[in-house]
């Protein structure tokens, strides 16, 4: 059978619909040839059946062998095509043929077309009527034409003679039941097959469901876990801060208990040690609640941000009371961003240039420049600092990555700042020489405008 | 009010501390003494035990503490459940004292729900020293 091809195309025309539609076709070819060899064989014998009558065996033996030969030897050879139906088509119009010769023109003998177009709907090809057409057409116009010319031995017809009325309506009839053989396998046809697709598609559709389904339990999962793990980060931060700062208050309760420098210089010590610790405690918390957390959307006030961040900066370990702080912001347009992780990429750039200002020179500063318009922020964070070496500058933003073991730094600050703002889908920049100065760029794009 | 001022300074009479961890009940005593903050420190090593005091002074109010340190966190019963059960404690008991919560809490949630309780003052960091008795003492 040959590929179906739907009148209307479907949408998401796929392979395995296809390949669901061809082995339906093969199927059908395989159910239809095996009918169809029990009816040759009937047909051949038939011939026999009717032979007793006009002593017609030579005839019945001859074509009936010839008819059959041509079928099978056609299905033999091109097994992969399907010439064998039309050719059987045709056998089934030499069938009629021979039987009206063995009946010596019986009428009824005509009625085998008719038999055979409507086998021939098994196929679900209606081209399949024209072969058997044409063979009809044919012998009646040689066979009849010749028999009215004189000929004795043609035994096309008993009737003397056939008004063209009943002709044409002989026509007429005969037409419409190839017709309606031909419709009928059409619309067999193309029943099943739509049929077919439709069930395809609710198949699908049911897979579609149930893959929805799974994925939304798994997000389920997800977000139950996500909200554990925040839980566990809490209690263990927690855990691990506490004890932290009650050995910063017996330090500090013992600084004042001796003037022994070297004790002092001791306790300094500590202190520090204890302060990077808890920082990097810190970071980590930061690191994991920014990773994970969703990125929202609220209209930000960068001067509310800048605030913040500056008062809570005083609880930084000295040297912030030195160093010069500008905050230059220019906010044209209202921007729409994720007010905590700007609040983590400020936060972290302005305390690096604290904690990194060149203590020899006199006049350590920290710029921080915001414009805002309606395609996003640029921030620029600019100091006078020691400064970052030109060969570092791509590796200050990995993780753990310290400039110096001296520092205090956790080395997760800018790698943190570089996962914020690449989840904003920003960009950062970094222009730094060594004992000059270090400036950071940032754009960071309005989320309006993406939206848009 | 019992406070006293003292060149200039108030100390307080009496203040309580309200801490599982004795390191850090010890730390709070230490810088309150050390600083003049307050006379007397009343030491709590649980939410029940500070609740049990305060009903216990319901009839001699000068028994009550003018300032409570409040951990956030303790077994059984945290700073926010004492602070429950502290709302059904008599007026007179709520209008004595003045609580400040202490924690090492980073999580803004614990923050808001500070500032957001009637009773709580102000929200601090332990560990308790001689810099924030002093910022205490001035907002006063």
């Amino acid at each position: 059978m040959e590929t179906i091809t739907l009148n209307k195309k479907l949408p998401g025309h796929d392979q395995m619909l296809d390949q669901q539609l061809k082995t339906h076709g093969d199927q059908i070819k395989k159910q239809s040839d095996s009918i169809m060899n029990y009816i040759l064989v009937c047909m051949y014998l038939a011939g026999f059946a009717l032979a007793p009558f006009y002593n017609t065996w030579t005839v019945s033996l001859e074509v009936g062998s010839l008819s059959l030969l041509a079928y099978y030897s056609t299905k033999f050879l091109l097994p992969e095509s399907n010439l064998y139906q039309y050719v059987l088509s045709a056998v089934f119009g030499i069938f009629m043929a021979q039987y009206i010769y063995q009946m010596h023109g019986l009428f009824e003998m005509h009625f085998f077309a008719f038999i055979g177009s409507a086998i021939l709907i098994a196929y679900q090809n209606w081209k399949l009527q024209l072969p058997l057409m044409i063979v009809v057409t044919i012998h009646h116009a040689i066979f009849g034409y010749l028999q009215y010319l004189g000929d004795g031995h043609i035994y096309f017809t008993q009737l003397e003679y056939m008004s063209l009325q009943t002709f044409i309506i002989h026509v007429a009839l005969a037409a419409a039941i190839f017709f309606i053989c031909g419709l009928w396998a059409y619309n067999l046809r193309k029943n099943t097959s739509e049929s077919l697709a439709k069930t395809y598609e609710i198949v699908k559709l049911q897979e579609e469901t149930k893959q929805k389904e799974l994925l939304e339990a798994a997000n389920e999962e997800l977000k139950k876990s996500n909200l554990e793990l925040d839980k566990f980060v809490y209690s263990v931060s927690h855990d691990l801060r506490a004890p932290l700062a009650s050995m910063k208050g017996i330090v500090e309760l013992s600084m004042e208990d001796t003037e022994d420098e070297m004790m002092l210089e001791h306790f300094n010590l500590l202190s520090n040690n204890i302060e990077k610790l808890d920082g990097f405690i810190l970071d980590i918390l930061e690191y994991s609640r920014n990773t994970r957390a969703e990125i929202k959307q609220e209209d930000i006030n960068f001067k509310e941000i800048t605030d913040d961040i500056i008062n809570n900066l005083k609880y930084m370990n000295g040297s912030k009371d030195k160093i010069e702080m500008s905050v230059d912001i220019n906010q044209k347009e209202a921007f729409l961003s994720d007010k905590s992780r700007l609040n983590i990429i400020l936060s972290n750039l302005i305390s690096n240039g604290i904690r990194y200002q060149n203590a020899k020179i006199d006049n350590p500063y920290i710029k921080v420049m915001i414009e805002s318009d309606i395609s996003g922020s640029s921030i620029s964070i600019k100091d006078n600092g020691i400064g970052i070496k030109k060969e570092l500058h791509n590796k200050i933003f990995d993780m753990f990555y310290r400039v110096s073991s001296q520092s205090n730094g956790s080395g997760l600050g800018l790698y943190i700042v570089k996962e914020a703002v690449g989840k904003l889908n920003g960009e950062i920049n970094v222009i730094s020489e060594l004992n000059i100065g270090t400036e950071f760029r940032i754009f960071i794009p309005n989320v309006r405008q993406m939206n848009e | 009010m019992n406070s006293k001022d003292f060149n200039g300074k108030r100390i307080y009479n009496k203040v309580m501390v309200i801490d599982d961890t004795p390191t850090d009940r010890y730390i709070a005593k230490e810088s309150i003494k050390r600083y003049s903050f307050a006379r007397e420190v009343i030491e709590m090593n649980s939410a029940e035990e500070a609740l049990e005091y305060l009903e216990s002074m319901i009839n001699t109010p000068d028994g009550l503490p003018e300032l409570i340190f409040l951990d956030i966190q303790m077994p059984e019963m945290d700073g926010f459940d004492f602070l429950e059960k502290y709302g059904q404690l008599p007026e007179l008991v709520q209008n004595n004292c003045i609580i400040m919560m202490l924690s090492t809490s980073l999580n803004s949630v614990d923050h808001r729900r500070a500032e957001g309780n009637r009773f709580v003052k102000r929200f601090l960091q332990k560990p308790l020293n001689r810099s924030q008795l002093a910022e205490l003492e001035k907002a006063a």
